[in-house]
C-alpha cells in the first residue's frame, strides 16, 4: 500500500508544484492521475521514488517511509518501483538489450555493471521480458532505431527487469498515436492484472482514464481537486471531465475504440 | 517581426521637407534628403555606402597617380594607367545622382524598393573589389603555359623517386712535365680487363699563355664501356683536379664498340708556383666513364619524404594525444550545464570559455612561431602548437557534448535504483562517448592535415622538405612531398569518416 500524506513540494524558485497532497493507492490498484501539463501530475510521481525530493510530508510504502530515505536504502526502495517516462528516456545510442538490462543496475555489483557484465538469469530475465513486449527480435538494435511505440515497450520491459511491485508511468502515451497509446496501456493493464503490479499513472484523455483506470485523482495546481472511483469516472461525461480541467480537454479516439479489436487490442 | 515594419511606418508620416529639396539636399549630402523625409534607416545605409565608395575610390586613384602634384594630374595619370577607375567614377556620378531622385521620390512618398540602389553600390562594390584584388583572369590564360613545366612535374614526380647506383670507371695515366733526360714515370700496371691507357709522348710541355700551345698527347684507352662518354680530367702536381678543355669545351669521347679510343689532349696552361723548383713533375692525365649499373633504388628525396611523412603522422598523433588528454578534463569546466550551480563555478565557466575562444582564433601556424622560440626547431614545436590549439577546439567541442546531455536516461537510470557510478556509466558515458570519439576522430585528421603545413615554418614534418625543395624549384621532389601529403590526408579522411559513421 502507498501511502502519501501532506506532500508539499516547493522548487527553488518558489514555484510551489504539490500543496499538501494526500491520498492512498491500495495494492493492484490502477490509479490515474489527470491533470493540465504543470498541474504537478510529474512532480508528484517523481516524489514517490525520489527523482525529486519532497519539502514535506511522508510518502509511505509498505511501512517504510521514502521521503526520508537516503543512500543505499533509497536505492533498494527504488528498485521496487518501476518507472515509465513520456519521452522513454533510453538511452538513445545503447542497445535495446543495454537498455532493458540497465533496469536490473540495482541488483547487480557494481564493479561488474561497470564492466557489462550481467548475471546470467538476468540476461534471460530480459530476454522474457522482451519476448513478453514483442520485441525480442530487437534486441540487438540501437534504441534510436525504433519506432516510439516500440521504445516505450522497451521502457516497460526495464521497468520489468525491477521486479516492481509498484509501476509509476508518468504520461507514458503522450507521446504516441492512439493506437499505441491503447497498446501501451494494454501491457500496463495486464501487468495491473496478471502480475497484480499496483500502477500510478497521469494521463491526459478521458476515454483512456474510462477505459483502464479503477481510480482517479484530479490535479489542478498542485491540489487534488477530484477524487473518482471506477463506476464514477466510467459515468463521466466530457462537460464534468473538462471542469476538473478548468479548460478544454480532448478525446484521444474520437471514433476508434470500434476499431480497437481489429488491431488485436480490445478487451 | 515588430522592427520590420518600421519602414512602412516611417513613410506614413509626411516628409520634413518638399520633394525638391529633399532631391537638392541629398546633392549637398547624400542620404540627408532621405533623413529629412523621415527614411532614416535609407539615409543612413546610402550616406554610409556613397562615404565608403568615396574614401575607396580617393584611395585607389591615390595608388594609381603616384608621384605627381596636383590633384588633377594625379587623376589624369590614374585614369590613364587604370581605365576601369573611370569606369567607376561614372558609376559613382550616377549613385550619387539617383541618392538624389531617390530623396525626391521619398519625399514625395512614393513606395519605392530600394532594389535598384542596391544593386548600384553592389556592381560598384564589385567593380571596385576587381581593381583592389588585381584581378587578371588574362593571365590565367596566357602566363598559364609557364606553370605546366613545374606543374607536370609536381603531378608526375616520380622519376625523381629512384635512382641507380653509379660506377666510376677510370685509368690514369702519369705524363712528365717537362720532358727532361730522366725517363717518364713507369706506365701503371693496369688489371686484367680494368681500363688501360696509352698516351704517346708520355712527357711534354705546358701550353703559355698567349703564346705557343703545349706538347699534344695522344691517348688511347681500352676497356671502357662501349657507347658511353668518358671525360677527361688532368690532375696537377698539387691534386688539384680539372677537366681538360679544349677550345673552349671540355674534352670528352665516346668509346666505340670495342670500348676503345683514341684522342688528342694538348697539355693544358696553368702557372707554375715560384716554389716550384723540380726540374720535372708528374701530371695525372685521367679518363673517367660514369655509369649507373644494376636495380633502381629509392632516391634520397624518396627516403626522406616517407621519414618525414611518418613524423607528420606522429606530430599529429602526439597533439591530437596530448590534446585529448588536456581537453578533457577542462571540457568539464566549460560546460554550463554542469558549471551553473554557482557564481564562482560560473566565472570558471566564463574564463575556461573565453580562454579556449581566444586560443582557438589564433591559428597554429602562429602558435608553431611562438613554440620554436621556445623549444627551437623541430617537431615537438609543432606537437606543442598543435596541441595548444586542438586543447581549445576539442575543449569546445567536449563541453558542447556535455552540455547536450539528455537528462532523461540519467532520470531513468537512477529510478531502477542504480547507484552513482552505475548511473554516469548507464546514463552519462553512452551519451558522451560517441560525440567524444567523434570529435577527437575528427581532430586527428585535421591535426595531421595541419602537420603536414606546421613544417613550413619549422615545426617538423613533411611541410619543411616541402617549402625547401619549392624554393630550391626542385618541383619533383616537391611533387613527391605532395603526393605523400595529398595520399594521407585522403587515406586519413575516408578513415575517420568511416570511423565516425560506425559511432554515431
Amino acid at each position: 500500500m502507498l501511502e502519501v500524506k501532506n506532500l508539499t513540494k516547493v522548487y527553488d524558485d518558489g514555484t510551489v508544484a504539490l500543496k499538501n497532497i494526500s491520498f492512498t493507492v491500495e495494492d493492484g490498484e490502477f490509479l490515474i492521475i489527470i491533470g493540465l501539463s504543470g498541474s504537478g501530475k510529474s512532480t508528484l510521481l517523481r516524489c514517490v521514488n525520489r527523482l525529486i525530493d519532497p519539502t514535506e510530508g511522508d510518502i509511505i510504502w509498505d511501512g517504510v517511509n521514502l521521503a526520508k530515505l537516503e543512500g543505499e536504502e533509497l536505492r533498494k526502495a527504488r528498485r521496487q518501483i518501476g518507472m515509465i517516462f513520456q519521452h522513454f528516456n533510453l538511452v538513445r545510442r545503447s542497445s535495446v538489450m543495454t537498455n532493458v538490462l540497465s533496469g536490473r543496475l540495482g541488483y547487480s555489483p557494481t564493479f561488474q555493471t561497470m564492466m557489462h557484465q550481467f548475471k546470467e538469469s538476468d540476461r534471460e530475465k530480459a530476454w522474457q521480458a522482451l519476448e513478453r513486449l514483442g520485441i525480442e527480435d530487437q534486441a540487438f538494435k540501437r534504441a534510436d532505431e525504433l519506432s516510439g511505440g516500440q521504445q516505450q515497450r522497451v521502457g516497460i520491459a526495464r521497468a520489468l527487469m525491477q521486479d516492481p511491485e509498484l509501476i509509476l508511468a508518468d504520461e507514458p502515451v503522450a507521446s504516441l498515436d492512439p493506437v499505441l497509446a491503447h497498446s501501451i496501456l494494454t501491457y500496463l493493464e495486464r501487468l495491473n492484472q496478471e502480475d497484480e503490479m499496483t500502477i500510478v499513472c497521469s494521463l491526459h484523455y478521458l476515454d483512456l482514464v474510462q477505459r483502464y483506470s479503477t481510480r482517479v485523482l484530479g490535479l489542478r495546481e498542485g491540489e487534488i481537486v477530484y477524487r473518482g472511483t471506477r463506476e464514477e469516472i466510467r459515468a463521466m461525461t466530457d462537460e464534468e471531465f473538462q471542469e476538473i480541467y478548468g479548460e478544454q480537454a480532448q478525446r484521444v479516439t474520437g471514433g476508434l475504440e470500434g476499431n480497437l479489436d481489429e488491431f488485436g487490442l480490445g478487451e | 517581426m515588430n522592427h520590420r515594419k518600421k519602414p512602412e511606418q516611417e513613410a506614413r508620416k509626411p516628409s520634413l521637407v518638399p520633394p525638391y529639396l529633399a532631391g537638392l539636399l541629398s546633392l549637398v549630402v547624400p542620404g540627408l534628403g532621405q533623413f529629412l523625409a523621415r527614411t532614416y534607416r535609407r539615409g543612413a545605409i546610402l550616406l554610409g555606402s556613397f562615404i565608403s565608395l568615396v574614401g575607396l575610390m580617393i584611395w585607389r586613384i591615390q595608388l594609381a597617380g603616384k608621384r605627381v602634384e596636383g590633384a588633377l594630374e594625379i587623376i589624369q595619370k590614374a585614369y590613364r594607367l587604370r581605365p576601369i577607375l573611370i569606369v567607376l567614377t561614372v558609376l559613382m556620378v550616377i549613385f550619387y545622382l539617383w541618392i538624389a531622385y531617390d530623396a525626391y521620390l521619398m519625399a514625395k512618398r512614393t513606395r519605392g524598393t530600394p532594389l535598384g540602389l542596391i544593386f548600384m553600390v553592389l556592381i560598384i562594390f564589385f567593380i571596385m573589389g576587381w581593381q583592389i584584388g588585381d584581378i587578371n583572369p588574362v593571365a590565367l590564360v596566357t602566363d598559364l603555359d609557364e606553370a605546366a613545366g613545374p606543374l607536370s612535374e609536381v603531378l608526375w614526380p616520380w622519376e625523381r623517386a629512384v635512382t641507380y647506383p653509379e660506377e666510376e670507371i677510370i685509368a690514369i695515366m702519369p705524363i712528365q712535365v717537362p720532358c727532361t733526360e730522366s725517363d717518364p714515370p713507369d706506365v701503371p700496371d693496369y688489371g686484367e680487363g680494368e681500363p688501360r691507357l696509352e698516351a704517346e709522348p708520355r712527357c711534354g710541355q705546358l701550353s703559355e699563355q698567349g703564346g705557343e700551345t703545349g706538347t699534344k698527347i695522344t691517348l688511347h684507352g681500352e676497356n671502357y664501356l662501349p657507347g658511353k662518354t668518358v671525360n677527361i680530367l688532368w690532375e696537377d702536381p698539387i691534386g688539384n683536379e680539372f677537366r681538360a678543355r679544349q677550345g673552349g669545351e671540355y674534352v670528352k669521347v665516346v668509346p666505340d664498340e670495342n670500348g676503345e679510343f683514341t684522342i688528342d689532349i694538348v697539355l693544358p696552361y696553368r702557372l707554375l708556383p715560384p716554389s716550384a723548383t723540380e726540374p720535372s713533375y708528374i701530371w695525372d692525365l685521367k679518363a673517367r666513364q660514369v655509369t649507373s649499373l644494376g636495380a633502381a633504388q629509392a632516391s634520397k628525396e624518396l627516403k626522406l619524404a616517407i621519414e618525414k611523412i611518418i613524423e607528420t603522422i606522429f606530430i599529429g598523433m602526439m597533439a591530437t594525444f596530448f590534446g585529448v588528454i588536456i581537453a578533457l578534463p577542462v571540457s568539464f569546466l566549460a560546460a554550463r550545464n554542469l558549471m551553473s550551480a554557482n557564481k564562482f563555478t560560473l566565472i570558471i565557466y566564463y574564463i575556461a570559455r573565453g580562454v579556449m575562444n581566444i586560443v582557438r582564433s589564433i591559428e597554429p601556424l602562429i602558435w608553431a612561431v611562438i613554440a620554436l622560440i621556445v623549444v627551437g626547431l623541430g617537431p615537438f614545436a609543432g606537437i606543442i602548437a598543435l596541441t595548444i590549439h586542438s586543447i581549445a577546439a576539442l575543449g569546445k567541442l567536449y563541453s558542447e557534448a556535455i552540455e547536450s546531455i539528455d537528462p532523461g536516461p540519467i532520470e531513468a537510470v537512477q529510478a531502477t535504483g542504480a547507484n552513482w557510478a552505475q548511473t554516469i556509466m548507464y546514463g552519462v558515458v553512452p551519451q558522451i562517448i560517441p560525440p567524444f570519439v567523434s570529435f577527437t576522430i575528427y581532430r586527428w585528421d585535421i591535426n595531421i592535415r595541419m602537420s603536414t603545413i606546421i613544417g613550413m615554418v619549422g615545426g617538423g614534418g613533411i611541410g619543411f622538405l616541402l617549402i625547401q625543395w619549392m624554393r630550391l624549384l626542385d618541383y619533383k621532389a616537391a611533387g613527391i612531398a605532395i603526393w605523400f601529403i595529398t595520399i594521407t590526408v585522403a587515406i586519413l579522411d575516408y578513415v575517420s569518416a568511416e570511423i565516425r559513421e560506425r559511432f554515431v
